[in-house]
């Protein structure tokens, strides 16, 4: 027994490794880290926005803009939008809101949505007003309706509301709103008035334009 | 056929243009840096047209940064970030209806038995014991009485019109017409003001006789508040107070005044009218020439309207939003407001050296402001001070660098002022701020957390009961109160809430009359008794002789103003807080911003060209 125990102990006592010097592992490829911290985009902030808005609305002011666009209940009055704007309010200690909010994204809605069916009325419908003097719409409704002539017009509207060509939307942007205006163009075949089924078409791509992401953020 | 060829050779010919003059090779990420680039520095996203010129292969960027580095926009998008911090408008929770500046008025009947209104002060001294402090018609003479802050009871009758030409007199006033000042004044309100005055629009009350149908022009005012004199003497009426259950003279409903201990002291002197001294203790003082010392009220209340204007203007008081009818108060505190606004922008556009907006004596003015330096500012001195002889107000704001050119009605001309005095101090010793900021420590600590980017934070120390008046002592309190109240102290000689200075030749540091708490209304408003002190004080005696201009100096020599600046507007160009791997790049920021002389342009250049500015928000 005392002779197993010796064995055991000169068998594990013996030939011990040591560890090899640490060295750095060759490279492969060199490559830089970006340690930018990366954040989503800022929200456009409320004085941005209405100053777009008066400019899109033609340039107007704002009580000017109130009284165009208030018909049939399509706007209120800018006293019941600006606090859902996320506006301060330095007199109330009202800070600035940093993040959207469903009341905002409504209010937001609401604003394009009259933007928009104004701007038609405007800019589309009956065909007097020179091309150069459309506030939004700034294309003709003649000829065949195509992917190219959508395109055409879209690009537009496009340019206007979030800054650049359509062309460079991601993914099937361009098929998708083409398939919004078919769509809503279709619903309203038979309507002339107060729009045409083509104009209403128009209301809509530029009423989702007007209130997407990429509108709100930069 | 000829004319096809014409169209398509004048299509090819367009496109070689366009193939030859715009950038093919734009990304999204392109249009996207121009696009934030507008948003900051042009105020709103790009319009096509400006979008068709960044297209061009000839659009220079850099020079479009440059010319968009001034301008309204990007002084509005600068100005933004400070007003976020300080939020430099006043609301109704601040009242601002001293007695001195605010002209109401009451409904009588006139001697024809039609209506008719007369404008009058609360407090005005006058001889008579039955009007004085009061109203200047009695029951006995409109068969009405009038109570305080509210309209008449009892039956009115035609009042006699030899009373009605003892008491009062017919003023053409400033409300009214832009040349009152003039022997006969002729330029009245009129339509096209809109577009000579803008944003000047008395309400329809102050327009408009009480029919409702007769355009006023002119107003019947008592005639102790028509006085123009720029001095009157101290009266002493001498009179006994009414004992408790004796009728008081005239019929009217509350005692008239007594004579102060200042009135008994100085009796015959001649004090200012322009102070609030001088409104309570002489029956010479009035509104001044066109009633210009005084702001109207369309009824007897505090608050009745006066002047039509927006409740809102967050694109600037030259685009307004809804409007309407507003009191005289709402009407100086949005000057207020705006003189914060227009002195911060005309620091970006001008590019200035950004430790002005703490140091500089210079500022901005138009016409509702020159109206209230000149002749409000002074009617909040000078209280009990007066019992030590300060009835002339030494003012933050010297009357006299006010440039004479503005009316009241000229609310669009902005003119500089230069120095506006040796007490004035960059917005520190703005109304707006001093009335935002009513107390020292309030006043004190917005500062410490807007510019130097700190904040007292409470230690989590056990509390343990304490009277000891010294809050740099107290356990719990000390933690902030050893950084706050020496702050705090710079504003001693600036009463709370209100911009009257305290000077060191009538208020003494210590007061031996106040020692020990001893002394009436003077040593207990202006003296605190536990420390034998000017109130406020106690943390630093030195910094209280130093004054705001001292805090203003102690702030931008803290090496944590120039970094606290580079965060403020890093923060929110970028919208995102700084984190600890944009260290390095804060630290290249303050050199480039101390380096370029503290000015505001060198920095936001720095920012925008950056690649964090350019791609940092693209979380992807």
């Amino acid at each position: 027994m005392k002779l197993a125990a010796l064995v055991v102990l000169v068998g594990c006592g013996a030939g011990a490794i040591t560890p090899s010097q640490t060295t750095a592992l060759p490279a492969h490829q060199t490559r830089m880290i970006d340690t930018t911290p990366k954040e989503r985009r800022r929200m456009v902030s409320p004085e941005v926005y209405l100053r777009a808005y008066l400019t899109w609305f033609g340039g107007l002011v704002p009580l000017d803009v109130q009284n165009r666009a208030r018909p049939k209940g399509l706007f209120d009055a800018w006293d019941d939008y600006l606090s859902a704007l996320g506006l301060p309010d330095y007199k109330t200690d009202l800070p600035r809101q940093t993040q959207s909010n469903t009341l905002m994204l409504a209010t937001l809605g609401r604003l394009g949505e009259a933007l928009c069916a104004r701007a038609a009325e405007h800019d589309l419908h009956g065909g007097k007003t020179p091309l150069d003097q459309r506030v939004v719409f700034a294309f003709d409704l003649d000829g065949a309706d195509s992917d190219e002539t959508f395109m055409d017009r879209f690009d537009v509207l496009h340019r206007t509301f979030l800054g650049y060509p359509a062309k460079l939307a991601p993914g099937e942007r361009v098929t998708k709103f083409h398939a919004l205006w078919t769509d809503v163009a279709a619903r309203h075949a038979k309507a002339k008035n107060p729009l045409t089924a083509d104009e209403t078409a128009w209301v809509a791509v530029c009423t989702a334009l007007v209130q997407h992401p990429e509108a709100e953020l930069y | 056929m000829r004319s096809f060829r014409v169209l398509l050779l004048a299509g090819l010919a367009g496109f070689a243009l366009t193939a030859r003059d715009t950038r093919a090779n734009l990304a999204v990420a392109d249009y996207r840096y121009f696009r934030a680039l507008s948003i900051d520095l042009a105020g709103r996203p790009p319009t096509r047209a400006e979008l068709a010129d960044f297209e061009r292969a000839d659009f220079d960027l850099d020079a479009w940064i440059e010319s968009h580095l001034t301008g309204d926009a990007y002084a509005e998008r600068l100005r933004r970030i400070y007003l976020d911090a300080l939020r430099l408008e006043i609301g109704p929770s601040f009242q601002y209806v001293p007695n001195p500046v605010m002209l109401r008025r009451q409904q009588i009947t006139g001697p024809d038995g039609a209506p008719m209104f007369v404008y009058f002060r609360r407090g005005q001294r006058r001889v008579d014991p039955a009007r004085d402090g009061d109203f200047c018609l009695t029951q006995d003479e409109t068969g009405q009485q009038f109570p305080t802050n509210a309209p008449p009871t009892g039956t009115a009758k035609p009042i006699a019109q030899a009373v009605l030409d003892e008491r009062t007199v017919v003023v053409k006033p400033w409300w009214l017409y832009a040349d009152y000042r003039e022997t006969t004044p002729t330029d009245v309100v009129a339509p096209e003001w809109v577009k000579r005055f803008p944003g000047f629009v008395p309400a329809p009350a102050l327009l408009m006789e009480p029919d409702g149908k007769t355009k006023a022009t002119s107003v019947r005012v008592c005639r102790e508040e028509a006085q123009t004199a720029e001095t009157g003497a101290v009266y002493v009426s001498g009179r006994v107070a009414a004992k408790k259950g004796e009728p008081l003279p005239g019929g009217r409903l509350t005692q008239p005044p007594g004579d102060s201990g200042f009135a008994k002291t100085a009796k015959g002197r001649a004090v200012s009218c322009l102070s609030g001294t001088g409104f309570s203790s002489s029956v010479e003082c009035g509104c001044g020439i066109g009633l210009e010392r005084c702001l109207p009220n369309a009824g007897p209340q505090n608050e009745a309207p006066a002047f039509v204007m927006p409740a809102r203007t967050p694109l600037g008081e030259d685009m307004p939003f809804e409007a309407n009818p507003q009191a005289p108060a709402a009407w100086i505190r949005m000057w207020w407001g705006e003189e914060a606004s227009k002195f911060l922008d005309a620091l970006f556009i001008e590019d200035r050296d950004f430790r002005e907006v703490l140091t500089s004596r210079a500022t901005k003015v138009n016409g509702p402001l020159a109206q209230f330096y000149r002749y409000l500012a002074g009617a909040s001195c000078c209280g009990p001070g007066a019992d030590v002889g300060y009835s002339q107000p030494e003012p933050l704001f010297d009357p006299a660098a006010v440039p004479e050119a503005l009316t009241p009605e000229d609310t669009a001309t902005w003119l500089p002022v230069a120095d506006r005095g040796p007490h004035a101090s960059g917005i520190l010793t703005m109304p707006v701020f001093l009335t935002k900021y009513g107390s020292r420590r309030a006043r004190a600590h917005v500062l410490y957390n807007a510019f130097l980017c700190k904040d007292f934070v409470a230690d989590s120390v056990k509390l343990s009961p304490s009277n000891d008046p010294d809050l740099m002592k107290r356990p719990g309190c000390s933690s902030c109160h050893q950084t706050l109240e020496p702050m705090a102290a710079y504003f001693t000689r600036v009463q709370e809430s209100d911009w009257t200075w305290l000077p060191a030749t009538v208020f003494p540091m210590s007061n031996p009359k106040c020692a020990n708490g001893k002394g009436g209304g003077l040593c207990k408003q202006i003296y605190d008794p536990a420390f034998d002190k000017l109130r406020g004080a106690y943390g630093s005696p030195v910094h209280a002789e130093q004054g705001p201009a001292g805090l203003a100096n102690d702030l931008i020599a803290a090496p944590e103003f120039a970094p606290c600046v580079v965060e403020n507007v890093a923060q929110s160009l970028l919208g995102r807080t700084l984190a600890p791997e944009d260290d390095a790049w804060k630290l290249q920021l303050v050199k480039v911003f101390v380096d370029g002389g503290y000015r505001m342009k060198s920095l936001v250049r720095a920012i925008v060209k950056s690649p964090r500015y350019r791609a940092g928000n693209d979380r992807r």
